[in-house]
């Protein structure tokens, strides 16, 4: 529960202040690192599961991502956007990086099969710790169109490409890219992301 | 601007692209302050998809991670221009003339796999002979580049039998008004000939590779070019 707390306060410490972290870390300080990393390892860690699904290959592709944060700390650059967002990016790409070439080297069945004996261990800090935000950004993904949460969905949390959320949704590719796009802009607008 | 490509900003920003999608829409960023800004102000909103889904971390993680990040050199400040350079370098694998009679098995299926649709019988058979051929040569190389979801290019070559072949899967079609030019680049680059994908696959057997160090792909206006007018989206090394 401790641990959860300060989890939680340290989820909103300023953006200006983890951009200080960055740029120590990037100097090769240890500590800040280690202060880096629980800001972000909750966030990075809960969006590759919701991606990869499998435990254990979430728990790898985190840390990967989490040394190589560690080692482009220096490339990270404050006017291009928070630490948050740098690091988020690189963990979404990494997920789906693994989510495809999972999917490329074969049987999706036999994966499919493993995600759903994967150890069930986070449902209830899964709620507590992020209630707050999950209940803004559901109250926003509500105020699009189907169409347009069921895209943003099935591309941000399931790793599919348009192409694929094309075919999933029988709808064609330009309403596709379209609607992916409005959807971010309405999803924006209503959180306030400036 | 192209319109076309502007309006990728959502799924580039969601990862929804392929590899190459992404290269050419990086590019148009780079020419492109609206789309930067655009671009930036997603990428925040998208974190707040990901940040939503938080879930406790299991503790020996932070212990594992600070073990390793001691043992890790930190890059130098830098443009991110390396970024995608490393990205191909860690899915290139280059087998040794030794490991090819190894992989010969693997290839032939891979090479049934890349050609199994809509294909005659009789062109399917030429292509297996064509690189089960130069798969005898002893220095036959082999590299894969990408994957078959995002877009996959093999390259067979040979040395001794001075040519190559470049097969590819799942790639998408080339933007509108332009095509994949292959190229040989070494001590000068010339032109290996058009990449036309129909279906995501495409095979383009080039003879005389001669002492070029590489092959690139670039995207080129429709019919190609003289000499390489962009970055390559592709590359691979030829020893």
């Amino acid at each position: 529960m401790g641990e959860r707390i300060r989890r939680l306060r340290e989820d909103t410490t300023a953006a200006s202040d983890t951009a200080e972290l960055m740029r120590r870390v990037a100097r090769g300080d240890e500590a800040a690192f280690e202060r880096l990393y629980d800001v972000l390892v909750g966030p990075l860690f809960g969006a590759i599961r919701r991606i990869v699904r499998d435990p254990a290959q979430s728990e790898e592709v985190t840390q990967e991502v989490m040394v190589e944060l560690w080692r482009s700390a220096a490339r990270y650059s404050p006017e291009r956007g928070s630490v948050m967002t740098f690091a988020m990016t690189l963990a979404h790409r990494r997920a789906v990086d693994r989510v495809r070439s999972a999917q490329a080297s074969a049987d999706r069945e036999d994966t499919v099969g493993r995600r759903e004996v994967g150890r069930p261990f986070d449902e209830v800090s899964e709620q507590v710790a992020t209630r707050l935000e999950q209940e803004q950004v559901r109250r926003c993904l509500a105020t699009l169109t189907e169409l347009q949460r069921e895209s943003v969905v099935l591309a941000y949390y399931g790793g599919r490409t348009y192409r694929e959320v094309g075919e999933l949704l029988e709808t064609p590719l330009g309403t596709i890219k379209t609607r992916l796009r409005d959807g971010l802009i309405r999803l924006r607008d209503c959180l306030g992301v400036a | 601007m192209n319109a076309d490509v502007h309006a990728l900003t959502g799924a580039y920003v969601l990862d929804a692209v392929s590899d190459l999608e992404r290269v050419e829409f990086e590019r148009h960023l780079g020419d492109c302050d609206a789309c930067r800004q655009e671009v930036a102000e997603l990428r925040e909103t998208a974190t707040r998809l990901g940040t939503a889904a938080a879930v406790e971390s299991p503790p020996w993680m932070k212990t594992a991670v600070m073990a390793r990040i001691s043992q890790v050199r930190q890059l130098p400040p830098d443009a991110g221009a390396l970024a995608s350079r490393r990205r191909a370098s860690r899915w290139a694998l280059r087998v040794s003339s030794a490991a090819a009679a190894v992989l010969l098995v693997t290839t032939t299926v891979l090479g049934v796999q890349l050609m199994r649709t809509e294909q005659s019988v009789e062109d399917a058979q030429a292509q297996t002979e064509l690189m089960a051929s130069i798969l005898r040569a002893g220095d036959a190389q082999l590299v894969t580049q990408g994957d078959s979801s995002s877009g996959r290019m093999v390259m067979l070559a040979s040395r001794a039998q001075d040519r190559m072949v470049l097969v590819t899967d799942g790639l998408p079609a080339a933007p509108a008004g332009s095509d994949y030019q292959a190229w040989t680049l070494g001590d000068e680059t010339r032109s290996a000939g058009l990449i036309k994908p129909e279906d995501g696959r495409a095979t383009l057997e080039v003879s005389g590779i001669d002492t070029a160090q590489q092959v690139g792909i670039t995207v080129e206006p429709a019919g190609g070019s003289d000499q390489p007018t962009t970055q390559t989206i592709m590359q691979f090394p030829l020893v």
